[in-house]
């Protein structure tokens, strides 16, 4: 049930969606308006959030519409974070978004051949799109708001068999702007036999506390390959919560990673359905938090189809009073035989005072499957300190070793060695008074 | 190199070292031999610092320092080598980026430069292939996989990277098949050095065979209740611990 602080923040965004929408829209919206009316922003007494408390979160801020960011770009390492420099070493593509709103002044220029992409205000108007957006988003509140304020985002399409030969790169960018939210919408098709990298990376300025809401549908076609690495590091006051919906075709392969560094409180919510036999899918994901940050991958995954597979493998180091919190579900159909999924949760506490909320589901109605399951929550090994520190390594270095040991588990899956590289440095940028050598060879 | 004075150790409230006193002049290789549950181990961990060991009387001097007012890594960079009887492994960190933050720690805390990558494959390619350790092998985790042979094997090839003033050798020849105690036993005795000293502990006297030692103590419920020489350990060998047991 929705209060006032609900009601004041509908109201701040009373009149903001884009004009001249199609009825169909106007209808959605209207629709997820009163769901959200409804649930209300949702707390720890709904299960699927009864460990980040969202509610109580924004009960304390009033939130203002974002508004479009004209001026010229500046983010740069000083502003944001060393995200600012993530896969800039790699030949790719840049497609930016700045407070919530598509700049495409800002971004690259020619795209890769085979690839459109058009602004949702756009992309909206032709046929057809409505059954792009997904129906059963307003199942989840957060989905329900996104649907009902979008203001923008991006519809990108990639043809039949196009192998793009760069990645994709979609920047979010939040300038100070005061206590804003946004709600982006975005939605990424592959076609059938279609093949691509996508890097995503969300940082902002801090200072007010912005609330990024952002919601990804993504369709791949038979056959088609996503590889798709997400980087979060928001400003420490900000809030992130995400969701990427995924439906895989017969066949198609999508490998997921997500980074979360920044926030004081995120969510990266992953929703995989195989439509079609033969798939795959992981969903991998570290978390590396300190302060009082909590941050919460949530993973569901519906093999709604026999023959596919899922993995998913959490990693999370919590400092300070930190706290992770990793949902996962592998629904598995009953006629959704030799299914293989798998959903790990492992997590390191560095101090007394962080914590970890694992909680990994299997609902399995199909018999002949191999599905499996767990969690471990640990602390750093002493008998390993102990080892290394007995070799003249002192304990800082000792600790960041294994740490970066730790994460490493869940950092090699990552297929593209640049990519790998920074989301390792931006990582070990985590770690205070690092002193580690690597060596080639 | 090493004096320990009346040396007293409790663990858990339980006193496991009764008064050690044990002096290894410099270049002598020293083996303490014992019955299990006689603070063999106890002994090698509180040379090297581990927590868990409460010292309530006595101390060592190494090189005339005492060795408890110095942390865990200060002992190993003045040079107080421990080789494990269990090597920890750690998965994720590779041998070779192990060992050259290691041994860039120690030379960093001795203030002598770094090694570069090229200057530091060398040096341990130089010194593995004695050992038998494959580039391969290097490129491993730490320990990881590695037979009970490889893992004796790469805590020698440590000692003979870090160059230690004084190694300890915590049952080096436990899991060793007679193949491995050869290759680890040559690895020991070719860092023999007029500079540096060794204790050997070790439960049988086979290993004495190969590292012969210059004396002999047999350690058993917390003291040392016998010195000889090496002619010690082969009267262990057909008398066991027994007599020591019921000192």
């Amino acid at each position: 049930m929705s209060s006032t602080v609900e009601q004041a923040y509908l109201d701040a965004f009373a009149g903001l969606t884009p004009e001249g929408e199609p009825a169909w829209l106007t209808a959605r919206r209207k629709a997820a308006r009163g769901i959200f009316e409804k649930t209300g922003f949702p707390h720890r007494r709904v299960e699927a959030w009864k460990y980040t408390d969202l509610r109580r979160m924004l009960a304390k801020d009033g939130y203002v519409p974002a508004v479009p960011y004209e001026g010229p770009l500046a983010y740069d390492v000083e502003t944001v974070g060393p995200a600012a420099t993530a896969f800039g070493a790699i030949e790719r593509h840049r497609l930016i978004c700045v407070n919530g709103f598509y700049r495409p002044d800002l971004s690259g220029a020619a795209l890769p051949d085979g690839v459109s992409v058009k602004p949702l205000s756009e992309a909206v108007k032709e046929e057809g799109f409505e059954a792009l957006l997904g129906a059963d988003e307003l199942l989840y509140p957060l989905n329900a708001l996104n649907t009902a304020l979008m203001q923008d985002g991006l519809v990108i399409r990639i043809g039949k068999g196009v192998k793009l030969d760069q990645p994709l790169h979609l920047v979010h960018v939040t300038t100070s702007a005061g206590a804003s939210a946004a709600h982006m919408r975005h939605v990424l098709q592959l076609e059938e036999g279609a093949k691509a990298v996508f890097f995503e990376t969300h940082m902002g300025q801090g200072g007010e506390g912005y609330l990024a809401n952002h919601v990804m549908e993504t369709a791949l076609g038979e056959g088609a390959e996503l590889t798709h690495i997400k980087l979060q590091d928001e400003a420490k006051d900000a809030l992130h919560i995400a969701a990427h919906r995924l439906a895989l075709g017969a066949n198609a392969q999508y490998y997921g990673f997500t980074l979360t560094l920044g926030a004081r409180l995120s969510r990266h919510e992953t929703e995989i359905r195989f439509d079609g036999e033969g798939a795959h899918a992981d969903a991998h994901a570290a978390i590396a938090l300190s302060g009082s940050q909590l941050g919460d991958v949530t993973t569901y995954v519906d093999h709604a189809v026999p023959g596919c597979t899922s993995n998913a493998h959490i990693k999370s180091v919590l400092d300070g009073e930190a706290t992770g919190v990793f949902q996962g579900k592998v629904l598995v159909a009953e006629d959704a035989q030799k299914t293989d999924g798998r959903q790990l949760s492992n997590a390191l506490i560095l101090s007394r005072d962080a914590s970890m909320n694992a909680k990994p589901e299997l609902e399995i109605y199909a018999d002949d499957v191999q599905c499996a399951h767990g969690s471990t929550i640990g602390e750093l090994d002493d008998d390993a300190l102990f080892y290394l520190r007995s070799r003249g390594i002192d304990e800082e270095t000792a600790r960041t070793l294994l740490i970066r040991a730790f994460l490493e588990e869940v950092l090699e899956t990552i297929p593209l060695e640049d990519a790998k590289a920074d989301v390792e440095r931006l990582t070990i940028g985590w770690f205070a008074g690092t002193d580690v050598m690597e060596v080639e060879g | 190199m090493l004096e320990i004075k009346n040396l007293h150790v409790e663990v858990d409230g339980k006193e496991i070292l009764k008064g050690i006193d044990l002096s290894v002049g410099k270049g002598e290789v020293h083996a303490i031999m014992g019955p299990n549950g006689s603070g063999k181990s106890t002994l090698s961990y509180v040379l090297s610092g581990r927590a868990g060991y409460e010292i309530t009387k006595g101390e060592v001097l190494y090189k005339g320092q005492n060795l408890f007012d110095m942390e865990v890594e200060e002992r190993a960079a003045a040079g107080v080598f421990l080789a494990f009887q269990y090597p920890i492994e750690i998965p994720g960190v590779t041998t070779m980026t192990f060992l050259k933050t290691a041994l860039n720690a120690q030379r960093k805390a001795r203030g002598e430069d770094e090694l570069d990558a090229v200057k530091f494959l060398r040096l341990v390619r130089e010194k593995a292939a004695p050992l038998n350790i494959t580039d391969e092998m290097l490129k491993r985790p730490l320990n990881v996989g590695f037979s009970g042979g490889e893992k004796k094997r790469a805590e020698i090839l440590q000692m003979a990277l870090l160059e230690p003033g004084l190694a300890v050798l915590d049952e080096t020849d436990s899991g060793l098949d007679i193949d491995a105690l050869k290759v680890v036993s040559d690895g020991v005795n070719a860092l023999r050095s007029p500079d540096r000293s060794m204790i050997v502990i070790t439960h049988y006297q086979r290993l004495l065979n190969h590292i012969v030692p210059d004396k002999v103590h047999v350690l058993s419920k917390g003291r040392i209740q016998r010195t000889g020489g090496k002619e010690l350990a082969l009267e262990l060998e057909e008398s066991g611990y027994a007599e020591f047991a019921e000192a």
